[in-house]
């Protein structure tokens, strides 16, 4: 048990210094700051606390979920989708490549002012920008891992009596889920990313962006403090613990001991 | 049922400028175990894709009971080097997959594949996937998802290449128990003449770029072999001077 205990701990210290690392230097910084320019943690952590029982806080919340939930899931499908026709395609892969790298050279953020004044202020330009910022890590890792096939793989299931389609399905596919999965978080990154921007930058009057551009515009240092916190939490327990169960478990024979 | 002569005249391959084959022609009579041997680069592997169906000649014809060949069929198994196993599906699910693929429901695929994992000597493997598996065992279950299909030919591309010798010697004497009396036909691809001499009826002996049938040999010694045997000794001589490894 004892034993147990230790190997834990060897596997959390690391996070756990890096959590405190931050909050530490936060606290010395603020110990020599007035609070109204640099509140403490316990501060913050207090008014986290109230802050998020407030309707105001959930609305936003839920607003930026909302947006999130239906932009980036649809980023990771069309990204998928197009990285593994690519896979198959040649020609449609150097296309896709040349379009990749026109929109990687925009800031997503960017379309804003332009999709704003084409569909008005809302979750319309915002679920866009992150589509446009998510698809393409996706589109990328998917489009490699498909080209890079094992071809012995391939040839078993032909030899086995498959179909295209069944090709597709049972060896494409599963074969290429963990660049799926690769892709997914680093679209996710980006996802979150570009979601907060563009509320900051005036997508719509609601969500996390906007509240904290709000607290700054209102100098509420202690508002602040909580929405870095609250969008730095939210984006950890998406790609730690969401994403990371979700790997684990559908690439179960990944984690599976070696040979015997 | 319908067991398959397979039937190779006059063919020739080239890869780009790369001539791999040449004006080979070879028979191999339904039920019998052939065996074609020769150095790396002779175009053996090449010839046993033909016979799957998973490469064309440029010219000349192979054909499987006076049919054509000209895609793969699960009445054709192919064993490949590389075990090449699924690493994301289970033992029992690897060897599922051509009935599967065929629509054959999930009860018989089941009992079909318990059966043949217990031939090969896996049974209670089932459940593990292949990176729990030894070498040999995981080249025993690619046989098993061949077997399974109960194919009447089965293609072997040096399935033993990459075990150590003495796993090798174990699975040979395991592949002539699964195949006497099945009557299925066998063609092996092999560099290792012994085994050839240990398993085959007849041994096609290739030579190098361009790869050329230079001789072919009938052995009719009673099984299981002798692999010191006298007339093994000295048709190992004969091949080893057709091939140029000895004076």
């Amino acid at each position: 048990m004892q034993k147990m205990n230790s190997q834990t701990w060897k596997k959390v210290w690391p996070y756990a210094a890096a959590i405190g690392t931050l909050l530490l230097i936060w606290q010395i910084t603020a110990f020599f700051s007035p609070p109204y320019l640099l509140p403490g943690v316990p501060a913050v952590l207090e008014r986290l606390g109230a802050g998020i029982t407030e309707p105001e806080f959930l609305t936003s919340l839920k607003e930026s979920l909302f947006r999130l939930v239906v932009g980036y899931p649809s980023a990771c499908l069309l990204g998928g989708l197009l990285g593994l026709l690519a896979g198959l395609s040649r020609g449609f892969a150097v296309y896709l490549r040349s379009l990749i790298a026109i929109l990687q050279s925009i800031p997503p953020i960017t379309w804003i002012p332009f999709l704003i004044i084409l569909f008005g202020f809302g979750n319309v330009p915002i679920i866009t920008v992150i589509i446009i910022a998510s698809f393409f890590p996706m589109a990328l890792s998917v489009m490699n891992a498909t080209e890079g096939i094992n071809r012995t793989h391939l040839e078993v299931a032909k030899v086995l009596g498959a179909t295209k389609g069944q090709l597709l399905r049972k060896v494409y596919l599963p074969e290429t889920l963990p660049s799926f999965i690769t892709g997914a978080q680093v679209a996710f990154g980006n996802a979150w990313r570009s979601l907060i921007a563009s509320e900051m930058v005036g997508g719509a009057s609601s969500g996390l962006g906007f509240s904290i551009k709000f607290a700054g515009e209102v100098a509420q240092m202690t508002d602040v403090l909580m929405y870095i916190v609250i969008i730095g939490l939210i984006a950890a327990f998406f790609d730690h613990v969401i994403l990371e169960w979700l790997k684990r478990r559908m690439l179960k024979w990944r984690y599976i001991g070696g040979a015997k | 049922m319908i067991m398959q002569t397979l039937e190779i005249q006059k063919v020739h391959k080239s890869f780009g400028s790369l001539k791999v084959l040449e004006d080979v022609s070879l028979t191999i009579e339904k039920g019998k175990f052939a065996a074609i041997v020769g150095p790396s680069g002779c175009g053996k592997s090449t010839l046993l894709r033909m016979v799957a169906g998973l490469e064309r000649p440029d010219e000349g014809t192979v054909q499987a009971d006076g049919k054509t060949i000209d895609h793969p069929s699960p009445r054709r198994m192919m064993i490949f080097q590389e075990h090449a196993l699924y690493p994301w599906l289970t033992v029992g699910e690897n060897v599922e997959m051509g009935l599967e693929l065929a629509g054959i429901s999930k009860e018989e695929r089941r009992n079909r594949a318990q059966k043949v994992l217990k031939t090969v000597g896996l049974e209670g493997f089932y459940h593990y996937y292949p990176s729990q598996l030894s070498g040999g065992m995981r080249q025993r279950v690619s046989i098993a998802r061949a077997l399974v299909m109960d194919p009447d030919v089965l293609l072997l591309d040096e399935p033993y290449g990459a075990l150590d010798a003495m796993t090798r010697l174990t699975m040979q004497n395991e592949l002539l128990k699964i195949w006497e009396g099945s009557g299925k036909t066998m063609l092996l691809i092999t560099h290792d003449i012994d085994e050839a001499l240990y398993l085959a009826d007849r041994i096609f002996v290739m030579s190098a770029r361009p790869g050329k049938l230079v001789r072919t040999i009938d052995l009719d010694l009673p099984r299981p072999r002798n692999r010191h045997g006298q007339r093994i000794g000295e048709l190992r001589q004969e091949i080893m001077q057709l091939l140029g490894l000895e004076e």
